[in-house]
């Protein structure tokens, strides 16, 4: 096991998105301070509640998620392809690092980015609503599995991807939709059918209910579906990931 | 006899239409300067991509130090440095900082000396602070055996190292690939620069079309392929050609001025032949002798002259 080696390409991944902060954390959390200006107020004149919570604090959860969900992948997808682009993928093949710590360090890296820009987002959201947290637990837990799982998601997108274009495939026409659509900004509970029912195939509902379960206390479907979701997401990537490393799945020629 | 450092068993890459390297079989010793040659889609990035793990060989082993690549595709690799033949760099790092990291892929700490050490090796002193997207061509290029020296690998492949390097670096570099080699470090290299392979190699390979066609000592390499060519200048042209020259199975000029004799493996040296015409009083205005190089060697293997038996 070379940890050394891990963690050099998880500091190196730090210092990458580091080096740039106005664009990796300081863009992200303007944007979703944006939204929950624009629909935190302009919602917030019709509807008062959802479920019984403030509508603004019934936002920042799903906001966060969103935050975190697209800077991890960003991170690794981006890092991983400009590497492949660039050609300095060479240094870390030939370099004794095995698929376990080249996962790490990339994976490692996106998440710290995900999770700056969700705790950050977050910071923000309490100067409107004040902090909530009912279970730390949970919060914890969704947090992480949530920054884990779309970091991997973002890896595997790079080594699958050939052009720039494809590697924003998934963020602007799988995730985008599907986070908007999960109930970030309303309660798919409330949806007139069928839209409620087809929302319960949105994977990202039960991510988004997890974590409100956790920083408010209450959620339409327990947190465990949600859990369960990312677990099994998390086990099926990283699997995938590091078969797919191992074989230098269209990284070796 | 010591394991070789490394050994090639059957080496074959296939590419959808192409074989890029068949049924390659090589043994590369400790402390060896090893020149492998070839023209352009040879093979040989190939071969040195299927031993760094850039490319997924098709059939054959790779034992590095020893050890079955398949068995262990990583441990072996804490002792291999690999200069690439395309310029790579992380624009966003500085040169020290690229050092660094790259010793840290290697599971090595920080080490400022080492770093410092290879840098002033590769005259890169002064751009140690320098980010590496402000480096010249060539600065690049050394920066790139920097970072495949500073860890001290044990086996260093180097893929036209000097490519687009200045004059001066390339003399430097050679000698210091030279002390490398001195310490025991093994040194597989390729270039176009026969010069350079000339200069530095003990033995030398032949790649053509993804075959191996020949390995073997360079001195006796030159020996067996190189020639000399003696060529005299007659003041006034001799009548017909001189008997000497006849046994020695020189050849005249059309116009009778110039006798040419080629020295091989085998035959008698040229300065024997010379003495001689001298001996007869021949009016001798000028005496030329060329020794064929190591570029010329390369186009005969290549164009398939038949080889003798070693
Ligand atoms: N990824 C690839 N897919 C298909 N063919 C490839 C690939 N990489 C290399 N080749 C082919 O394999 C052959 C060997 O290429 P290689 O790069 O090893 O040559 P080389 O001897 O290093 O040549 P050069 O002196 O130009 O660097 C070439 O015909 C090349 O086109
Ligand atoms: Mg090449």
């Amino acid at each position: 096991m070379n940890t050394l080696g891990m963690k050099t390409l998880f500091a190196k991944e730090v210092r990458r998105f580091m080096r740039v902060p106005g664009q990796t954390v300081l863009s992200p959390l303007i944007s979703t301070t944006l939204y929950f200006i624009v629909f935190g107020y302009s919602i917030s004149s019709r509807v008062k509640e959802v479920g019984g919570v403030p509508y603004l604090s019934f936002i920042v959860p799903g906001l966060i998620f969103l935050g975190i969900a697209n800077n991890a992948f960003l991170n690794s997808s981006s890092s991983l392809f400009i590497t492949k682009i660039q050609g300095t993928l060479v240094d870390l093949l030939v370099a004794p690092l095995g698929p376990g710590e080249l996962l790490a360090g990339f994976i490692g890296g996106a998440m710290v980015r995900g999770l700056v820009v969700g705790v950050l987002t977050w910071a923000v959201a309490a100067l409107f609503t004040g902090f909530n947290l009912q279970h730390a637990g949970v919060t914890a837990f969704f947090l992480l599995l949530s920054s884990y799982v779309f970091s991997l998601l973002g890896l595997l997108a790079a080594m699958w991807a050939e052009k720039f274009e494809q590697i924003n495939f998934f963020p602007t026409f799988v995730m985008m939709p599907l986070t908007f659509l999960g109930g970030v900004f309303y309660s798919v509970r409330e949806l007139p059918s069928p839209w409620s029912q087809i929302s319960l195939f949105n994977p990202m509902v039960y991510m988004v209910e997890g974590l409100r379960y956790g920083m408010l206390g209450q959620s339409s479907f327990s947190p465990a579906l949600g859990g369960g979701i990312l677990l099994g997401l998390a086990l099926v990537a990283t699997g995938l990931a590091l078969v797919a490393l191992r074989a230098g799945y269209k990284l070796k020629s | 006899m010591s394991v070789p450092v490394l050994e090639l068993q059957g080496l074959t890459k296939s590419y959808a239409k192409l074989t890029a390297l068949s049924d390659v079989n090589l043994s590369i010793r400790q402390g060896e300067i090893f020149a492998l040659l070839g023209p352009n889609g040879a093979g040989k990035t190939t071969l040195i991509g299927a031993i760094c793990g850039l490319v997924k060989k098709t059939s054959g082993r790779i034992l590095l130090f020893g050890k079955d690549l398949d068995e262990d595709p990583v441990g072996p690799r804490y002792e291999v440095g690999l200069v690439p033949q395309e310029i790579n760099f992380d624009p966003f790092f500085t040169v020290a900082e690229s050092l660094h990291i790259q010793l840290g892929y290697y599971g090595r700490p920080r080490d400022e000396a080492r770093v410092d050490e290879v840098l002033t090796a590769l005259n890169l002193q002064g751009k140690k602070d320098s980010l590496t997207r402000a480096l010249s061509g060539g600065m690049k290029r050394r920066l790139l055996i920097a970072k495949a020296l500073v860890h001290r690998p044990r086996l260093v492949f180097l893929d036209e190292p000097t490519a687009g390097v200045d004059v001066e670096l390339r003399r430097d570099l050679w000698s210091y690939v030279r002390k490398l080699a001195s310490e025991g470090t093994t040194i597989v290299l390729t270039t176009h620069y026969l010069e350079e392979a000339e200069e530095l190699a003990d033995r030398v390979g032949v790649i053509n079309e993804g075959r191996l066609l020949l390995v073997e000592d360079k001195a006796s390499v030159m020996r067996r392929f190189g020639e000399r060519r003696l060529i005299v200048t007659f003041e006034q042209p001799p009548p017909a050609l001189p008997e000497p020259a006849q046994r020695f199975n020189a050849t005249l000029s059309e116009d009778r001025r110039t006798l040419t004799y080629v020295e091989r493996e085998g035959t008698p040296p040229s300065g024997e032949l010379l003495r001689e015409l001298y001996a007869q009083g021949l009016p001798i205005s000028d005496v030329e002798t060329r020794r064929s190089r190591l570029e010329d060697v390369l186009i005969e293997i290549l164009r398939g002259r038949p080889q003798k038996a070693a």
